[in-house]
């Protein structure tokens, strides 16, 4: 099952900081998440699409494509909105 | 006319004397203020003949025409002046109070020259200045000093060297009210070389503004954008700039153990969430800044500002260590002794590399985090390992034979950011004027967090056009001074219409651009007539040869060469870096050939 992982204020969204969810794309995994937390997905979804800002990754690389498919070893990292330098 | 004072302080501290007089208006138009206006003085003051800790080297504080305005973050300030670090030219700018306390004491430019017989500081209260002996204050730490000498923001503001400055280690930073900093380059070294202890600043008058009813829109205006941009209002309030720690580490650009790695397995130990969760006050801001993502943070042994992120990395994944209350410790500590944190951490970071493959005789290791301290405060004294290291990674590194073990390009330690896994970084290291910065531009948004949209991080083809554009517009914002988290909610369209506001004089987003480009130019040149050329626009050869083994930028080197090229022609300069004189005469440079 692939582990996704939260970051920043997601974590105290969702009350962790990592849970295993099933999905076949990242899409998939991004709709559970968010069924199972909905302010999450207050935070990330705007009409079923990532919001601005918004920055998914799949084993450390940049993905938009909410079609890419993951595998049972795929880590899917969510970040919400962040800045710094 | 209103944005600018129209003068200039010049003290020269041979004498203890000083004179004003009226700032050039045209150079002020063509360079604004800040940076640029600091680049354009140092031009025509210091020359290839120049050791930078010799009297004959000087230091420019510039402030901008928006300083002081109370326009959202119009609190920073400049120091230009030689690097005795680099030997390029060196542009430092800080937040915090000073900076508009220097606007109204009713100045947009002080000049420091020659060097005084005795410590010294200097008092002034707008056309007051006074000279005050500073033999008893000599060897004060930063913090202490600030307090005795009055610090009280909005009211009478600080800024002052501590014993790493007095010792002209080359990686000194100037410190102002408390704990910000002109940090990167050394220009404390240059201020300790002048037996220049403080400045303290009174300023009572109001910077002059224009159309004050269009200015009051802009307030209204970028207030409102900043609210509603997530990442001024939410993020960077929120967590501050530590919060960057899991993101740079996910994609594998978390520069690892002096960049033997890009991926630090102690990141979320010494993120923004667990300094938010554990140690974390409360927030501060600077003046006239509604963002606040200044963090103070406290320990069992300290309580302070920050850790930013680059600091928390420096100490932190570059030292192998993810113990962060030490991490924390070790920031103040650099604070109060005024040292650059950046290039501290990197610094200790090649010795550990050095004295792990018996370079060179220290028990200095990876992950002892029990070193820190000790080596900090011996770096800041020139004491037994520390004197070897108060000078900087490459400085070091070449006195035990390895140069390349330095992580530095033009010799200034680089950011956390592990080029391997951000190509574009790779080349804003590689061109930067000032050396190895983050602060030049920095291609984090395009290339990770897809500001303004995400591009393929390594990518090579087509990354210079982002590249000069980052470079360009950061040199306007250096130059206005502003601080560039405004531009994460406001577009540079608004600092030019802020600027026509308070000037009276019509800016356009293209002149905003134009006056960035004049600026690098002027940079890149005051770098060639020192001496630089193509060559020393490179990276260490570890990040040009050595591909990291696992994580996601797994077999990726940064490929310079393609982008360099590129980068030169996007610049219309030669094939050796050289501006060419068609494009020197567009930016009204070409009197400076």
């Amino acid at each position: 099952m692939p582990l996704v992982k939260l970051y920043a204020n997601l974590r105290k969204l969702a009350g962790t900081k990592e849970l295993p969810i099933t999905g076949a794309t990242i899409g998939a995994v991004v709709n559970e998440l968010v069924k199972r937390n909905p302010p999450v997905g207050e935070v990330i979804l705007e009409n079923g699409k990532l919001r601005q800002y918004i920055v998914v990754t799949l084993n450390g690389h940049n993905t938009i494509d909410l079609e890419t498919p993951v595998t049972e070893q795929d880590i899917v990292a969510i970040f919400p909105p962040i800045a710094g330098g | 006319m209103a944005g600018w004072s129209e003068k200039i302080l010049d003290i020269d501290l041979n004498t203890q004397t000083y004179k004003t007089y009226p700032l050039d208006m045209e150079m002020a138009h063509l360079f604004i203020g800040g940076r640029g206006l600091g680049a354009r003085l140092l031009w025509d003051m210091v020359g290839p003949e120049v050791d930078p800790l010799s009297p004959e080297n000087v230091l420019i504080f510039t402030n901008g025409p928006l300083t002081g305005t109370g326009y959202q973050t119009s609190n920073r300030f400049s120091v230009t002046t030689k690097s005795p670090l680099t030997g390029t030219v060196l542009d430092a700018n800080s937040g915090g109070f000073w900076g508009m306390q220097f606007k109204k004491a009713g100045y947009d430019v002080m000049i420091i020259r020659g060097k005084s017989e005795k410590p010294i500081w200097i008092e002034i209260k707008n056309d007051a200045i006074t000279f005050h002996d500073a033999s008893e204050l000599w060897g004060m730490r930063v913090f202490a000093l600030t307090q005795k000498l009055g610090q009280n923001n909005n009211k009478r503001n600080v800024l002052c060297i501590g014993p790493a400055g007095e010792n002209l280690s080359r990686i000194a930073a100037i410190m102002n009210d408390r704990e910000r900093a002109l940090a990167r380059g050394g220009p404390g070294a240059v201020m300790g070389s002048k037996n220049l202890k403080a400045i303290v600043i009174e300023g009572k008058d109001r910077p002059e503004i224009e159309d004050r009813e269009r200015f009051k829109f802009m307030l209204y205006e970028t207030r409102k954008l900043l609210a509603a941009s997530p990442l001024t209002s939410q993020a960077l309030p929120e967590f501050g700039t530590v919060v960057m720690m899991n993101i740079v580490n996910n994609i594998g650009a978390l520069a690892t153990r002096n960049h033997q790695q890009t991926q630090f397995e102690g990141a979320e130990a010494i993120s923004g969430e667990e300094l938010t969760e554990k140690y974390l006050v409360k927030n501060s801001s600077c003046w006239a800044c509604p963002i606040g993502c200044t963090r103070i943070s406290r320990t069992e042994k300290v309580e302070g500002e920050g850790p930013e992120f680059e600091s928390t990395w420096a100490f932190g994944a570059q030292c192998g260590i993810d113990n962060l209350p030490t991490i924390i410790e070790a920031n103040t500590l650099c604070n109060d002794l005024g040292l650059d944190t950046i290039s501290t951490g990197s610094t200790i970071a090649c010795a550990m590399e050095l004295s792990e493959k018996g370079y060179m005789d220290s028990d200095l290791r990876f992950g002892r985090a029990d070193q820190l301290a000790p080596v900090i405060e011996a770096m800041a004294y020139r004491q037994d390992v520390g004197s070897d290291l108060a000078d900087g990674s490459l400085r070091l590194a070449t006195k035990y034979g390895h140069p390349e073990l330095s992580m530095s390009a033009k010799g200034l330690e680089m950011p956390a950011y592990d080029p391997r896994g951000m190509q574009g970084q790779g080349l804003l290291y590689a061109t930067s004027n000032r050396g190895g910065c983050h602060m030049r531009g920095n291609m984090l948004g395009p290339e990770v967090l897809g500001l303004p949209k995400l591009i393929d991080r390594f990518q090579v083809q087509g990354k210079s056009s982002f590249v000069i554009l980052h470079q360009n517009s950061n040199a306007a914002i250096d130059s206005l001074v502003l601080c560039k988290f405004t531009n994460l909610g406001v577009a540079d369209e608004y600092f030019a219409r802020v600027l026509s506001a308070v000037t009276g004089i019509q800016y356009s987003t293209g002149d905003m651009i134009k006056v960035g480009e004049r600026v690098w130019n002027l940079e890149r040149l005051y770098n060639l007539r020192e001496g630089f050329t193509r060559k020393d626009d490179t990276l260490p050869p570890r990040l040009l040869n050595e591909a990291p083994t696992d994580g996601p930028s797994q077999g990726w080197v940064v490929q310079l060469e393609p982008m360099l090229k590129e980068y030169y022609r996007g610049r219309v300069w030669d094939e050796n870096g050289v501006p060419t004189p068609k494009k020197l005469a567009e930016l009204g440079l070409a009197n400076l050939m």
